[in-house]
């Protein structure tokens, strides 16, 4: 088993100005080489737990063990292993893309080729524009190039692909599993189920406060998913369809007799998709 | 102090590239252009006082202003997740905003002792400029973890003014009775004033001097550890 990287034990968390406990009692582990999503709502405490983690919020209630050492025990050279990528805005406007990039790498020991990541990201050539004249897309790349600057252990991503168009956001998932690939690992934030289908080695539900399902993405698709094939086929002049159960389909006589008769227009396998999912453990909707 | 250098040469830089540093520089040619208007008579009244409108009331501004594009831009919040120790992050900007009332006073004074032949205790004018900045830095940062935005800085700056800066500049102008000085004592504002027209030549009590010295000193300590220092993560992170 891979070591664990975060043991989380239920964790607490009230903003300052607010009655009800933004995290309610959450517990979980993440693991070295990892893939980690924190998949919810908006306002399930997505944001708030990794503020927690990242060591921004400090007066929490419960344990945050890293590398089986209390968090509150480390010094701000923790933030040596860190590469954290927030929600936009996160970089000087008034600066250069390069020169953003060099401030913040001097900060660190560990100092990444910055030539090289922008060039990674496609940003190379945009290095002496300013960030105010970057797109969204490119200064969300820019964001991902500073949490990569100190060659960190374990990458925060806050909500990293929201809003951007398929051809950005596939340049950012494609870094993100590099990253995991050279031996990284990732706890990122997300609302949106393409990611975690993409990215996810496991996946935590939360949902006003609380966790209520960690799982894979496929075994959760095996959990909610309904087992089931659904046919379409020509009968009489009209489409029509019927649903069998998948379990022991091979030796299901209507349906055998149905696809060897009929003129069969499409065939599926009644996976659930994680949207649908979604829905169903969260009793909510997921954005688009 | 981990980090300190490199993060006060990035203020230093940013300074310059949201044109603070130059705004400040056109607000202290403003003043020489006041001060030519007015003409050698009064001078020596009022060298001293714009020195002070520029260290006290425009360092609460540009403090504040700086740190509120800071805060839009999120960056406050990026630097807290870099290694650099929390000490370091206030202190690289106290310092800058030190060095833009030091650039003010050193345009105005120069001017003033130029054109004017005015003399100043120059060593005391420089350690005075200092502290006031200081408070008023700390001040601008206290109003900046209190208020929403940029609108509430005003009025508070603004506030400040009528409450602090004003009666000051009254007494100053004998507008108002002598006695009025024990109460103007407790105004930060008032104990500024008087170091720099100390510097300028007028009379005041040592024992003064070292009491509002002290109290800009004692005052920066506690806006720093009580009031600052607890609400700045705070104030960066909130959205
Ligand atoms: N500064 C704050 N003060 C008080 N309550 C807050 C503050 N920030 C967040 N909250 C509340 O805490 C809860 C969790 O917020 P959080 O930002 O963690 O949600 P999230 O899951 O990241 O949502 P989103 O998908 O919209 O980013 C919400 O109910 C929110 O209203
Ligand atoms: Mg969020």
């Amino acid at each position: 088993m891979a070591k664990k990287v975060f043991e989380v034990k239920d964790l607490r968390f009230r903003y300052a100005k607010s009655n009800v406990e933004a995290v309610r009692g959450i517990s979980f582990d993440v693991y070295e080489g990892e893939i980690f999503g924190l998949l919810g709502p908006s306002g399930a405490g997505k944001s708030t737990t990794q503020k927690i983690m990242t060591k921004l919020f400090r007066d929490y209630q419960g344990e945050i063990l890293y590398y089986g050492k209390d968090l509150k025990n480390y010094s701000n050279a923790y933030y040596e292993d860190l590469g954290v990528g927030f929600e936009l805005p996160v970089h000087f406007s008034k600066l250069t893309g390069y020169e953003n990039m060099h401030f913040f790498s001097q900060l660190y020991q560990q100092r990444a080729d910055i030539d090289d990541l922008l060039n990674q990201v496609g940003l190379l050539e945009d290095k002496d524009r300013m960030v105010g004249e970057y797109s969204k897309g490119m200064k969300m790349r820019l964001n991902f190039v500073r949490a990569l600057l100190n060659h960190p252990k374990v990458l925060f991503l806050d909500e990293v692909t929201n809003g951007l168009d398929p051809k950005n956001a596939r340049i950012i998932k494609d870094l993100i599993q590099a990253f995991k690939e050279a031996g990284g690992t990732v706890f990122l934030t997300t609302h949106l189920m393409n990611d975690v289908e993409e990215l996810c080695d496991r996946v935590a539900f939360i949902r006003q406060g609380e966790i209520v399902e960690i799982a894979t993405p496929r075994s959760l698709k095996l959990k909610y998913g309904n087992r089931e094939v659904r046919v379409e086929y020509f009968n009489n002049g009209k489409t029509e369809t019927d649903v069998y159960p998948l379990d022991d389909i091979g030796t299901n006589k209507d349906f055998l007799s149905l696809i060897k008769d009929k003129e069969i227009e499409t065939i599926h396998s009644g996976e659930t998709s994680l949207d649908e999912i979604f829905i169903k453990v969260t009793g909510e909707k997921v954005d688009a | 102090m981990h980090n300190f250098g490199v993060l006060l040469r990035g203020e230093m830089q940013r300074l310059v590239r949201y044109k603070i540093l130059q705004i400040s520089f056109v607000v202290s040619l403003l003043w020489l252009g006041i001060l030519f208007l007015i003409g050698s008579d009064h001078v020596a009244d009022f060298v001293p006082l714009f020195i002070f409108i520029d260290v006290s009331m425009m360092t609460v501004l540009l403090v504040g202003a700086n740190l509120f594009f800071e805060k839009q831009e999120n960056t406050l919040k990026t630097l807290l997740i870099t290694p650099s120790d929390f000490v370091a992050l206030l202190a690289s900007k106290f310092v800058s905003s030190l060095y833009l009332g030091l650039q003010s006073t050193v345009v105005i004074a120069l001017f003033a002792v130029l054109m004017f032949d005015v003399s100043i205790a120059v060593l005391w004018l420089i350690v005075f400029v200092l502290l006031i900045t200081c408070v008023h830095t700390a001040i601008g940062f206290t109003f900046v973890v209190f208020v929403k935005d940029f609108n509430g800085l005003l009025a508070f700056t603004i506030f400040y003014m009528f409450l602090f800066a004003f009666p000051s500049i009254f007494f100053m102008l004998d507008l108002l009775p002598s006695s009025a000085e024990y109460w103007l004592m407790f105004s930060p504002t008032h104990a500024g004033m008087l170091m720099i027209n100390y510097t300028f030549g007028e009379d005041v009590a040592w024992w003064l001097l070292l009491l509002g010295a002290l109290y800009l000193v004692v005052l920066s300590a506690v806006l720093i550890r009580f009031v600052i220092s607890p609400k700045y993560v705070e104030t960066a992170v909130r959205e």
